[in-house]
């Protein structure tokens, strides 16, 4: 053959280069490509995730710029709502201390009436015991004007441990006729 | 004498002696060597008379070198699948990174030109890619073996053999062919054989690459005048270049004519006739 060209080598030639086509081809080509394609599906992943996390930052940055967007409104209403709760709390506690205060007049004027009907009744039983007890004194013992004195001297007795007033003009009258006498 | 002159005097002193010795062996009758520079390119490009015998069958060098190439590669690729691969990391480390780049290129190449299928083909070019690439700077490393005949030689490029060569070029054009009949069935198989020159020019275009380098650098080592300083610019650089330019072009034109081959065919909407009765259509003004 020209060219030295020699069919048997160029078949030996092409036996050594598909046998190292095979070699290389599971040796070498397709673990790197697997282990290429493996970290490329995972970045890709990776990718996805942050672009979903991404998107749900992006809602969520837009939902509070909308809720920023209505905060004015909100805030005059719930000032609205709480100006209006404190009026009524003020008015009820306002109603509720008129009511209490009601009562404790009531009670007072009730307890000075009985305080008062009380020591009415106590100062006539006194009184009915010191006029029985001068009666009896001037009845049993001295004369009428002895007797007489003797209650006017009791009765003034009376009205200052009562704190009434004394009968001043019978008993300075008294006192100047026991004088002159 | 300060330190930076006797520096200077040193290195004048290491110019010169070097300058004779080149001037004596230049001159030496020693260095002539005996065969023309036909024969020697000769030998390179038909490999008559260095033939290497291989368990009886005699070869030519470069089957030595494709042997031991694709040795290297499947070697370097059991270890890198054993120790390597297991301890990828996320965030690559710098032989990792080259590993991936290198597939990926492979990859990538293969479904920018083919995108309807190139599962199969970017092993292929993957391959293909190793093989012209460290086939190429195999010869730089000058693996010296034994003829036949008991001289030495040192081993070429695989594909620098020209039956290397029209195999690698030959078995892209049969899985170009591959592709169109997986695809597009008969009509696949007539886009591939459209393109009927392209096995040979595949494989010539391989072997005239390959074999110039190494056509240049055998010129270039036969004068021993041209020995010095050159051959780094002509053994390494070219050799670089053809390995990067050769792995670059037929791993291209592969996918393309691959791609063009298995593209799906789609039905041209036919022209409707106009009925004979039918008035003309007035163009717009």
């Amino acid at each position: 053959m020209p060219l030295n060209i020699d069919w048997q080598q160029i078949l030996l030639h092409l036996l050594n280069f598909v046998i190292l086509f095979t070699g290389l081809w599971f040796l070498l080509y397709k673990p790197v490509r697997a282990f290429m394609q493996k970290r490329r599906e995972h970045y890709e992943k990776m990718d996805a995730e942050a672009a979903k996390k991404n998107a749900e930052a992006e809602e969520k940055r837009a939902a509070y710029e909308e809720k920023l967007a209505h905060a004015e409104n909100e805030i005059a209403e719930k000032r609205r709502q709480a100006e209006k709760q404190a009026a009524e709390y003020s008015e009820r506690q306002r109603r509720e201390t008129d009511e209490l205060a009601r009562n404790i007049v009531a009670d007072a004027r009730q307890d000075a009436a009985r305080i008062k009907a009380q020591a009415t009744k106590e100062a006539r039983a006194q009184i009915a015991s010191i006029v029985t007890d001068a009666v009896g004194k001037i009845v049993l013992e001295d004369t009428a004007s002895e007797a007489f004195d003797q209650f006017l001297d009791a009765v003034d007795a009376q009205a200052d441990a009562a704190g009434a007033p004394a009968a001043p003009d019978a008993a300075g009258a008294q006192a100047e006729n026991k004088k002159d006498e | 004498m300060t330190k930076k002159q006797t520096c200077i005097f040193l290195g004048v002193v290491a110019v010169v002696i070097a300058a004779l010795i080149v001037g004596i062996v230049l001159t030496d009758g020693l260095y002539v060597k005996d065969s023309t520079i036909q024969d020697t390119m000769k030998d390179a490009v038909l490999h008559e008379g260095d033939k290497i015998s291989l368990f009886g069958l005699a070869v030519n060098p470069g089957l030595i070198s494709a042997f031991v190439v694709t040795g290297i590669i499947l070697v370097f690729a059991a270890v890198v699948r054993i120790f390597v691969i297991p301890r990828f990391k996320l965030v690559p480390g710098k032989f990792q990174m080259l590993l991936e780049q290198a597939v990926g290129l492979f990859d990538g190449l293969a479904k920018s030109n083919s995108p309807h299928r190139n599962d199969f083909l970017g092993a292929y070019v993957f391959a293909a890619g190793a093989y012209i690439f460290i086939g190429t700077l195999f010869e730089l490393f000058g693996v010296p073996a034994v003829t036949a005949a008991g001289m030495s030689v040192i081993l070429p490029a695989p594909l620098s053999d020209i039956n290397g060569a029209i195999a690698l070029g030959c078995l892209s054009y049969l899985v170009i062919l591959s592709g169109g009949i997986v695809s597009n069935k008969l009509r696949g198989v007539g886009r591939t054989l459209k393109e009927f020159s392209l096995p040979i020019s595949m494989s010539f275009r391989l072997f005239g690459a390959l074999l110039s380098g190494m056509l240049v650098t055998e010129l270039v080592y036969y004068y021993l005048a041209l020995s010095f300083v050159l051959p780094v610019i002509v053994g390494v650089l070219f050799t670089v270049l053809h390995a990067l330019i050769q792995t670059y072009v037929l791993t291209m034109l592969t996918t393309l004519f691959y791609g063009e081959v298995s593209e799906p065919y789609v039905r041209k909407p036919k022209k409707q006739r106009k009925k004979k009765g039918a008035p003309e259509t007035e163009p717009a003004a």
